[in-house]
């Protein structure tokens, strides 16, 4: 054990927990890189490509090294940060990429084959032969990389998202964040404080600075405390703002229920969007380390971590308490490590700093001018090589902390292509002054990360920020803090022969990137490529920096000439559940039930998806094994008795005003203005382009009054258009639009006996067909007073009406029906049969309407009134258009027992079959139980004069062929006699 | 984004769909000599320029109506929004 | 009076309410609704003594309501009256103006809380982009809602009422209780 004294973790509550299967033991507050470090493991993981050891760099979520595999099952889940996972009772942890175990890892013979594996290997290895690539490379490569593995199981748990809405943004806890947060909060602006982190304070908490005297974390609860009984703020612990979109629109995960055994009855994660009206960006700075020979070994880590291990979570890093720690730093701020960990008992060997002039601020060695060379250690580290003036010595150390600069967090402000600024004094990137509008970086984000300047800083964005939107904020009083000393140097790696790792995950070395140089991969974008700098969950963190300086001291350019890292979003790894997040199975997305459903649904009906609808497919009956049986039944009984289908989805639009028949004129292609009340009539609309667009039937209850329906498919698109032709062109007509489509459940009564059946359910109506002929509407009432709407409109081709009633009466009306129809063979029909009666029919379908037909083509072409504009019309007389010599006809088989194939291209007998000779295609087949055939609508070349003809149907794709005879569309009843009867 | 609705202030562009360049407010003249080039025009051709752009969105998950969107496409600085119909209405004028 | 029985929006024959903890959500079965256009160049009238509100407000009297739907466009509500013709009255009402039935166009959900706004407010914040601040007594907008449209009416500063498309009600009401569950936990 190497825990030390103090820290934040609660020692009360020891947790246990299992590392690749052993058992150790931590406490409240601990994360399972901290707990793992007390208990003397520095070993973690493999690194990416060479399988080298590896152990904790960081102690946050810029973690390169520690990823871990967490849980078991449908939970497991590879590419933990160690170092961001928050100890629970139970958890069980295991290292990943290696086979065999983690300290005899078989993958390792990689790194002796390192040579191999050198910068763009990828891109030069396994070029030749190409066929190789999907049969062995990329197997193979897939399966020795990735680090973690998947469960390949559903995840079990819920996830959520939400929407916030604040005047002030905080993103980060820590000294600028809760300056800002509380200056914000006091002013009464609405606030939401984020962190990433479980606990509030930032690097506060792993400093050992004190705030008025006190140790930090006493002012800390006393902020925390505050905001917490504000009601204007919100404070969001284990919440990564991981994005800035447009007009202040954040992204933010919260990691509700990550820190527990299992969610419960919570959810796992919720995606917030929040929106902003100002941000404070107060994220902190990531420490970059010093590329040195050899210097990835567990036990070197970064200097700041090594104090966050001490402070917060009294860890020393080494193996053993007796074990030395040394420090190499280019600055004073490696000496704050120095001087922290003798202050909690640990063995300090001395600091390593490049300066000639080194400071010393305490009691310990300092080896000024000196640089580390060289590291020793199998799986951990056991000594350093200190050179001084070309004299090189060995020192035992069992830890390293290297202390390189600190980088501020730019990222969230390079989101909007803001490009960071080079700061000469600082040697690091701030955020430039073009990142996103409202988003003012503070603190050590903006390379003030003094404590005491940190703080000013966070209170004067707030104050500044808030002033952006007209609230007048206070300065608040501050606790008495110091800047540390931050001296430092330009020393951006130390030269040698060996390896020298720049990105740890990544495998990067300064080799690598002085050969990317060579092969004249040399801007930014194009070293990430080359070498895979950058790259994977930590996304060059604590690398991209460094890899940019030594570039540049290659290339003998500057930093800023040789290239600015821009970050993406996510800031770190967001998982695809969150974002997906919601439901699955069926509830993924809303579902549209016709009225009738739950009737359908205890008759036994298949269902199909269209679009948002579940439509009765068919409905099958006792005794049918095959579906086709039930269809043929369904469609046999509509010719020969009456059938009932919900039609409720078609779109519905109640169109009224004094100008409605003006605006449908121009609407649709066929006229509508002159349609006398009380009658309906087919309606096309056409594309602005000439090409017929949807079909539906317009109805006049009133002069100044029409209901016109639209095909299911199109009834929210031809709503928006009515609406763009009403609000942008032609606002000057009165005409007032509404969708009712929900309001009426609308039941097609079709075949012989519709009439008989609905005498029985309407009062006092006459339906002969003097009366109520063809194509009439009219309001009625029926079953004792239900108001209802009666359109005597056919789709089959048989005698039919539709009936809509209030859509609560929808049940209730199929119910009645049949129950009245018994007799008269009443039988309901699903979208299956209603395809069958359509096509024996020959009515154009959206198979035929798919936006690259004609009104011609359809045989419609007369309906496109010459005596009026209207959408579409004059593009419909374009050359190409009116020309166009396809025609919509009907297929039969030669042979009656084999299907058409839709899709088909039809040619002529004997003819190659190539794009010259292509004579039209197959829209829609099926078998027609009627004619005891399959049958096919389609489009032919000058088809209407070629009745008669036989064809060949042509479906290359499947090496099918058949003969075709050209026959009218209009299979059933051509002269139309049975629905005017 | 967000979309400055001049009746009800700054709403989620999720609540709007979008059509594009708001020339399409300009239909040709159906009975003008050349109208059939007029709307060849109209249909096919656009422009989409990189920089300030008038668009229509149409708030359909709201109060349907159609507005004119003035957006910097380089970088969707939103510079105002109208009523379609009243930019209509007021032309006529 | 018609002899067919009707169903409710979620296809019960009585209403479905459910607590979730401070939450109450009941499917509202009587509320009559139809909208109300004014035709081009006519003044507001008044149905039902109702003074037709202004953008993104609501307003009731006498077991009437009204909210803003749109430019000129209003939705006219009647507590306990959705099986009647409601669409007729009014029409009677305001004989010059564009009337359509609206009742079984839609399912209406009343959400009360019984701790104040707050577990209305964080529902909110669970389903709708929109900030409840904005969203105060006495105002009613449209939004989407787990990728349906509803509107949302504040009629109180513990009642919501959540009105969506009634061939959705079975999802939107899916959407309601799974938020309103996860308060709970």
């Amino acid at each position: 054990m190497t825990r030390l004294a103090g820290g934040l973790i609660d020692r009360s509550l020891p947790l246990n927990f299992t590392f690749d299967g052993k058992a150790y033991t931590g406490f409240q507050g601990d994360t399972l890189a901290s707990a793992l470090l007390a208990n003397g493991v520095q070993l973690m993981g493999r690194s990416f490509k060479y399988h080298r050891p590896r152990g904790v760099v960081a102690a946050g979520s810029e973690e390169p090294n520690a990823l871990v595999e967490l849980r078991s099952g449908a939970r497991q889940e590879p590419n933990t940060r160690a170092t961001v996972a928050e100890l629970f009772d139970g958890l069980a942890a295991r290292s990943q990429n290696h086979i065999g175990p983690l300290d005899r890892d078989f993958l390792a013979v990689n790194d002796l084959l390192s040579p191999f594996f050198a910068a763009g290997f990828y891109y030069k290895t396994f070029m030749w032969p190409k066929a190789f690539w999907e049969k062995l490379y990329e197997p193979a490569i897939r399966k020795a990389a990735g680090l973690g593995s998947l469960s390949m199981l559903p995840d079990p748990d819920a996830y959520d998202k939400g929407f916030l809405h604040c005047d002030l943004l905080v993103v980060g806890g820590g000294a600028a964040g809760l300056a800002a947060a509380l200056t914000a909060g006091r002013a009464g602006a609405e606030v939401i404080l984020a962190d990433e982190d479980f606990a509030l304070g930032g690097r506060l908490l792993a400093e050992s600075d004190l705030l008025d005297e006190t140790e930090a974390s006493v002012w800390i609860a006393t902020v925390r405390a505050e905001l917490d009984s504000l009601p204007n703020v919100r404070i969001m612990t284990r919440t990564t703002v991981f994005g800035v979109y447009d007009h202040g629109i954040y992204g933010a995960v919260e990691r509700v229920a990550d820190h527990l055994p299992t969610p419960g009855d919570k959810v796992r994660q919720t995606l917030w969007r929040i929106t902003a009206k100002r941000a404070v960006l107060a994220a902190g700075a990531t420490e970059r380390h010093i590329p040195f020979a050899d210097n990835d070994r567990p036990g070197v880590m970064l200097a700041g971590a090594m104090r966050a291990y001490a402070n917060r979570w009294a860890v020393s890093p080494v193996k053993r308490e007796a074990d030395a720690i040394a420090i190499f730093t280019n600055g004073d701020d490696g000496h704050r490590t120095a001087m922290d960990l003798i202050a909690k008992g640990a063995k300090v060997l001395g600091v390593i700093d490049v300066r000639q002039t080194a400071p010393r601020f305490g009691d310990y060695e300092v080896f000024a001018g000196a640089t580390v060379t060289g590291t020793k250690g199998r799986l951990g580290l056991n000594a350093i090589e200190i050179t001084r003036n070309g004299r090189s010595e060995w020192h035992p150390v069992g830890a390293l902390g290297v202390a390189g600069g600190w980088n501020p967090n730019v990222h969230l402000a390079s989101h909007h292509r803001g490009r960071p600024v080079w700061n000469a004094d600082l040697l690091s990137f701030v955020p430039g002054a073009d990142g996103p509008k409202g988003l003012i970086p503070a603190g050590a984000a903006v390379g003030k990360g003094g404590t005491e300047e940190a703080l000013a800083d966070g209170m004067n964005a707030a104050i500044t920020a808030l002033a952006g939107i007209g609230i007048v904020a206070a300065g608040i009083a501050l606790p008495k803090a110091a800047n540390a000393a931050a001296e430092q140097v330009a020393f951006w790696h130390v030269p040698g022969k060996k390896r020298a790792w720049v990105d740890f995950q990544n495998d990067v070395t300064v080799k690598d990137i002085a050969l990317a140089h060579k092969e004249n991969m040399r801007p930014v974008e194009h070293l990430k490529r080359w070498t895979t700098l950058g790259m994977a969950t930590d996304q060059g963190k604590t690398s991209n920096i460094s890899a940019l300086a030594v570039m540049a001291e290659l290339t003998g350019k500057s930093i800023p000439e040789t290239g600015t890292t821009i970050f993406r979003p996510p800031y770190t790894g967001v998982s695809l559940s969150v974002l997906g997040g919601g439901d699955t199975g069926t509830t993924f997305r809303p579902r549209r039930l016709t009225p009738t459903h739950h009737w359908a649904e205890a008759q036994g009906a298949e269902f199909v998806e269209v679009g948002q609808w579940m439509r009765a497919q068919y409905f099958p009956q006792a005794g049918e094994t095959h579906w086709r049986q039930t269809v043929d039944r369904e469609v046999l009984a509509v010719r020969s008795g009456v059938g009932l289908c919900d039609v409720t989805t078609l779109g519905k639009v109640d169109v009224q005003g004094r100008d409605a028949g003006e605006f449908l004129n121009r609407l649709y292609a066929n006229m509508m203005g002159t349609l006398k009340v009380g009658m309906v009539r087919y309606g096309l609309m056409l594309r602005e382009d000439g090409h017929a667009y949807d079909d539906g039937t317009c109805a006049r209850m009133a002069q100044d009054h029409y209901v016109v329906t639209t095909t299911t498919a199109n009834a929210g698109l031809v709503y928006r258009q009515m609406e763009f032709f009403h609000q942008c062109v032609w606002p000057e007509l009165d005409v007032q639009l509404i969708s009712t489509t929900d309001a009426w459940a609308q039941i097609a009564v079709a075949g012989p006996n519709a009439r008989e059946l609905l005498s029985r359910v309407v009062d006092d109506f006459d339906l002969s067909n003097e009366a109520f002929p063809f194509m009439a509407c009219a309001e009625l009432t029926i079953c004792q007073g239900l108001r209802a709407r009666l359109f005597r409109i056919s789709f089959s081709g048989e005698l039919a009406y539709e009936i809509a009633v209030p859509a609560r009466y929808g049940q209730a009306l199929i119910e009645r029906l049949m129950q009245k129809g018994a007799d008269l063979g009443v039988t309901p029909y699903g979208t299956e049969a209603l395809g069958v009666l359509r096509i024996e029919k020959g009515h154009a379908a959206g198979s035929e309407l798919n936006g690259q037909t004609t009104a011609q083509m359809l045989g419609l072409g007369r309906m496109v009134s010459p005596k009026k504009d209207s959408i579409g019309a004059v593009m419909s007389r374009r050359e190409g258009l009116a020309a166009d010599r396809r025609r919509l006809v009907g297929l039969k088989p030669l042979d009656a027992g084999t299907q058409i194939m839709a899709g088909s291209h039809l040619f002529t007998a004997g003819a190659a079959q190539t794009m010259e000779t292509d004579q039209g295609w197959v829209t829609s087949s099926c078998y027609s139980p009627h004619l005891q055939s399959y049958i096919a609508l389609g489009f032919l070349e000058a088809g209407d004069a070629r009745m008669g003809e036989v064809l060949v149907a042509a479906n290359p794709l499947e090496g099918q062929e058949m003969k075709v005879e050209v026959v009218s569309p209009h299979f059933v009843d051509p002269e139309g006699g049975r629905l005017r009867d | 984004m967000l979309i400055p609705h001049p009746l009800l202030g700054l709403r989620d562009s999720q609540e709007f769909t979008y059509l594009g360049d708001a020339a399409l407010m300009q239909r040709p003249d159906p009975a003008a000599d050349g109208a059939e080039a007029a709307f060849c025009d109209y249909v096919f051709l656009r422009d989409n320029p990189a920089g300030v752009h008038r668009e229509l969105w149409f708030h359909e998950q709201g109060d349907r109506s159609w507005l004119v969107v003035t957006r910097d496409t380089t970088t969707h600085e939103i510079l105002g929004a109208e009523l379609a119909s009243n930019l209509k209405l007021g032309a006529a004028q | 009076m018609t002899d067919l029985t009707p169903v409710t929006a979620l296809g019960g024959t009585v209403p479905r309410s459910e607590v979730f903890g401070a939450l109450s959500i009941t499917e509202n079965a009587g509320l009559a609704l139809a909208s109300l256009s004014l035709r081009q160049g006519q003044l507001a009238p008044a149905p039902f003594g109702l003074v037709l509100p202004d953008v993104s407000q609501t307003v009731s009297t006498g077991g009437y309501g009204a909210f803003w739907t749109g430019r000129d466009q209003w939705m006219i509500e009647a507590e306990g009256q959705g099986d009647s013709d409601f669409a007729a009255r009014l029409k009677a009402e305001v004989p010059e103006a564009t009337v359509t039935e609206q009742t079984d166009g839609f399912a209406a959900f009343e959400i009360q809380s019984s701790a104040g706004a707050a577990p209305i407010e964080a529902l909110m914040h669970k389903l709708v982009n929109i900030d409840p601040k904005a969203l105060g007594v006495g105002r009613a907008t449209r939004t989407g809602l787990e990728h349906m449209t509803v509107f949302l009416i504040r009629r109180a500063d513990d009642r919501l009422a959540v009105i969506g498309m009634r061939t959705l009600a079975g999802s939107l009401w899916h959407a309601l209780a799974v938020a309103a569950r996860r308060l709970e936990a």
